[in-house]
């Protein structure tokens, strides 16, 4: 039982301060029993408060620190170290949320938000009395760095992780490097086309001796976590006659990066698939690409009129892919650029939703303005129509940008700018149990202050597995993820959270009930002294809590939340 | 209806003097910012649109480029620098060529070396005239006399009235506007109001209050030196007053000018930045005008024109290539359009359209 407990109860500049009276919270609780120090703080965190700590624990002797300020999502990690300074456990810290769950919450109401906080202040300081010292796990940590996918985002994560000299596993399903860039023409900004590009990336990485490309290969399996992964790999032989070949590689960290798929749209859709004159974007990069020539011929017929419908696939109001692509914009202009330059005779007619040629890419926008590329933007609601007329393909639109006005266009070609969806192929995903997000593309831990670490330890992703990106942006996201997979493993070990469910091998009577609650494949069924119990990785474990209260034996202990904390806890809140 | 969309159209324009009209992104700032637009009546974006779009019978039915007076504030403020102020100007040349049933206007806008060679064939027109009166002085002032009266009356009622029935057609009938008829004699006052004093155009900006004048003050000088010369036969008078008045306008005509073309070499402000050769001949004869029959009233009165007809030749020229061509074809038009534009205008206002 700690009995010199300190407690701060913070102003958060007036964020609680406005609506909790902190001082009539202060007085309500400097008497609980084993309370020794009770402050009031304007910012809690800041650095002269923090240092007060500091002296505070070592001058009166505390034996318990408790901060009611923000969110424990916010500055938990902060006052931990703060108790670490002053020589305490810094696990024996109990935070109370009196912002977001307090004077945020109950702006409305002022009295009430007052004695919320009280109620929880006191309930921290019920939890805090039975704050036991925890002590971090260690264990050793592979070395070697597995990347998942051979596009852009791949090839870079994998020059980044040898340049830091780190082993790398590369694994490509495909029989060639390269994934959707190497498909691309002419690139925006660069004197390479796509392929150019991918070979020049590879022959650099062919030569790195830390570095082992397998190509035509599948990760079947994976099994462990965090520093052991061990993952089976089947790869197709160069000879179909031989049977496939099987691999166990061991990893510390794997780097997704599964890319993505071309929107395909069905048929109908825009008339695709009905009328010949009608291609997506990636088909049109392709005939651009690759015709010669000073006129655009498709299908025997030379091109003049061509009108490109923008968002196809994309910002769905009523459909599935209710996000915006980001690159198709930028593409399909940087590609009409090129046409109307490459070939005699081009017009180019975009029916837009409004354009998305952020940063650098504006001046794309501007080159296509002044060669005369005409704009039309119309509402999802009113999409353009359709039609054919004898040998001409005749689209109607109510343009936005002329007062709704009905105009229309007789074209020689239709390019449908199709955007990015998720790989239809997710056993990656599955396998390592990615979280995905609304839009069905990997999820980050937080979009700015995570962006590229996933819920699952030891796995990152990168490039367009996690959302529409370009090439740029899915190289920077690719050294992002490469570095963060790096630094899990760089020190050869790795320190595991201790606050982890830990079984009562005397109650557990293996029901399997926790196995199906847990979120992250932590526990196991395992045989111990002639009996099935449940055990817990705990370097899986993410002490979330979820296996704890379905226990019909109660056998499951969340260790830093045990029992008789939290009964302590409901007891003063009731 | 739906309206067809013409991209070559811009290259067509592009030929009346349209500068960079491709990079608007329709942000409406030159709308936004333009002192005369209003919400019924807002320009210059939609014109800059249709013109983009290559909407011909939106751009032929529609007023508002006579509406514009080119304050230049627009293309001053437009963030992709796309000179919808140079556009306008662009829209009302394109326009004139479209009104003129002869097609010459169109012709000559686009064209500098035919408006030199016009403008030559006239000059070699007038030394063959002197060469058949065998260079007497008072046959050709005679002459000079009356030419102004009757190549008035003729375009007048050839090219004028024709092109003005095409305008009315294009903005009034063709848009299924119908007016009383009554209303045409009502909204004449507007008419003669916007001609003579172009009051709208000090809407534009206070700071225009001194442009404006010298407009005004240019376009009485203009007027006055017409009646002078024509109905009391300056060049001829001996009555003091008019041959004072006389020097009094010309030498206001020459001052202005001087000053126009000045700025226009100067391209100090947006709205001279882009000179096409219409604006500088225009210009450029008006002050002709002015100084040779400034110098011509001179050397009448200090007796040096007998020995001197080549200035009584040089100004009969100018007055003949500013009679035949400048006048009907060129940026003159302006001037008439633009006040049957406001009269239009009003008319329209007071029934608006279907």
């Amino acid at each position: 039982m700690k009995n010199r407990i300190g407690v701060y109860i913070c102003h958060c500049g007036g964020n609680i301060s406005d609506y909790v009276d902190v001082e009539k919270v202060r007085q309500a609780v400097e008497h609980e029993e084993g309370v020794v120090l009770s402050k009031t703080s304007m910012f809690a965190c800041s650095d002269s408060n923090q240092n007060e700590m500091v002296n505070d624990i070592k001058e009166f002797g505390l034996d318990g620190v408790i901060v009611a300020s923000c969110s424990p999502k916010l500055h938990l990690t902060t006052f931990r170290n703060v108790t670490e300074r002053g020589d305490l456990n810094k696990y024996t810290y109990v935070h109370a949320n009196i912002r977001e769950q307090g004077s945020w919450a109950h702006s409305d109401d002022t009295d009430g938000a007052t004695e919320k906080a009280i109620h929880l202040v006191k309930a921290a300081i019920a939890k805090s009395r039975y704050a036991e010292p925890l002590y971090t796990n260690q264990f050793e940590a592979e070395k070697t760095i597995a990347v998942i996918g051979g596009g852009i985002a791949g090839l870079k994560a994998a020059i980044s992780l040898s340049d830091k000299k780190s082993t790398v596993i590369l694994i490509e399903k495909n029989d060639k490097i390269g994934g959707h860039t190497a498909e691309w023409g002419d690139l925006f900004m660069s004197d390479e086309k796509g392929n150019e590009l991918i070979n020049r990336i590879y022959s650099d990485l062919a030569q790195r001796e830390n570095v082992t490309i397998l190509t035509g290969a599948e990760v079947a399996s994976s099994k462990g976590s965090i520093g052991n992964f061990t993952l089976k790999i089947r790869k197709r032989p160069n000879n179909e006659s031989d049977p496939m070949e099987i691999m166990e590689v061991n990893v510390g960290s794997v780097v997704v990066a599964t890319g993505f798929d071309h929107y395909v749209p069905q048929k109908g859709e825009f008339d695709y698939m009905i009328n010949d004159n009608i291609i997506t974007l990636p088909e049109f990069k392709q005939l651009v690409d690759k015709s010669t020539g000073n006129r655009l011929v498709y299908k025997g017929k030379e091109i003049n009129n061509i009108a490109y419908i923008y968002c196809v696939g994309s910002r769905q109001e009523d459909g599935e892919n209710t996000y915006c692509s980001r690159f198709c914009c930028t593409s399909v202009i940087h590609t009409a650029i090129v046409a109307k330059k490459k070939f005699k005779n081009i017009n180019n007619i975009h029916l837009n939703r409004g354009i998305r040629t952020y940063g650098k890419q504006e001046l794309l926008y501007s080159e296509s303005l002044e060669l005369g590329d005409i704009y039309l933007q119309f509402d999802y609601n009113n999409p353009p129509q359709i039609a054919t007329e004898g040998k001409k393909t005749v689209v109607t639109v109510k343009d936005i940008l002329s007062a709704g006005k009905e105009l229309t266009l007789e074209t020689d070609l239709i390019v449908l700018v199709t955007g990015m969806v998720p790989r239809a192929d997710q056993s990656i995903g599955t396998m390592f149990k990615l979280p995905k997000g609304r839009d069905k593309f990997f999820n980050e831990i937080h979009m700015k202050l995570r962006p590229v670490e996933t819920v699952i330890d030891g796995i990152t992703i990168a490039g367009a597995c996690q959302g529409p990106k370009n090439i740029s942006e899915s190289v920077n996201s690719a050294l992002s993820a490469a570095t963060k997979s790096y630094s899990y493993i760089s020190k050869g070990t790795l320190e595991t959270e201790p606050i982890v469910a830990e079984i009562n091998q005397d109650l557990c009577v293996w029901c399997g009930k926790c196995q199906e609650a847990c979120p992250f494949d932590a526990i196991e069924k395992q045989e111990v002294n002639g009996k099935p119990i449940a055990i817990v990785n705990t370097s899986v474990c993410k002490g979330c809590g979820m296996c704890a209260p379905i226990c019909p034996e109660d056998a499951i202990n969340l260790i830093g939340y045990t029992s008789e904390e939290i009964m302590s806890m409901i007891d003063v809140l009731a | 209806m739906a309206t067809k969309i013409n991209p070559a159209f811009s290259k067509e324009l592009k030929k009346y003097g349209t500068v960079n009209m491709n990079a608007c992104y329709n942000c409406g700032t030159c709308t936004a910012i333009c002192s005369l637009s209003t919400n019924d009546e807002s320009f210059p974006r939609e014109m800059v649109r249709n013109s983009v779009l290559g909407l011909e019978d939106e751009i032929k039915s529609s007023l508002k480029p006579w509406e514009c007076y080119y304050c230049g504030e627009c293309t001053t403020n437009c963030p992709q620098e796309a000179n919808p102020g140079e556009l306008m100007m662009s829209l009302r040349r394109w326009l004139t060529a479209k009104y003129d049933w002869t097609g010459l206007s169109g012709l000559l806008y686009k064209s500098l070396p035919l408006t030199i060679l016009a403008m030559a064939i006239v000059f070699v027109a007038v030394l063959f005239f002197a060469d058949s009166v065998s260079y007497n002085l008072e046959q050709m002032l005679h002459f000079g006399h009356y030419f102004e009266i009757i190549a008035i009356g003729i375009m007048m009622v050839v090219i004028f009235l024709p092109n003005l029935l095409t305008m009315w057609y294009f903005t009034i009938v063709k848009t299924n506007t119908k007016v009383p008829f009554k209303y045409y004699f009502t909204a004449l006052k507007d008419l003669f109001v916007n001609m003579f004093t172009q009051k709208r155009s000090k809407d534009c900006d206070e700071k225009n209050n001194f442009r404006w004048l010298e407009h005004l003050v240019l376009v009485l000088s203009y007027l006055s030196l017409l009646f002078t010369t024509v109905f009391l036969n300056w060049f001829a008078t001996n009555n003091v007053f008019v041959i004072i008045f006389g020097y009094v306008v010309s030498l206001l005509i020459f001052m202005v000018t001087i000053h126009f073309v000045s700025d226009r070499v100067k391209k100090n402000k947006s709205l001279n930045k882009f000179s096409q050769p219409s604006d500088w001949f225009f210009v450029i004869w008006l002050l002709l005008m002015g100084i040779t029959a400034f110098l011509v009233r001179l050397f009448i009165d200090i007796d040096l024109l007998e020995s001197n007809k080549w200035m009584y030749i040089i100004h009969l020229t100018v007055l003949a290539q500013w009679a035949i061509i400048i006048v009907p074809f060129g940026k003159w038009t302006h001037f008439l359009y633009r006040s049957f534009g406001m009269y239009f205008a009003k008319l329209k206002s007071i029934k608006g359209t279907k």
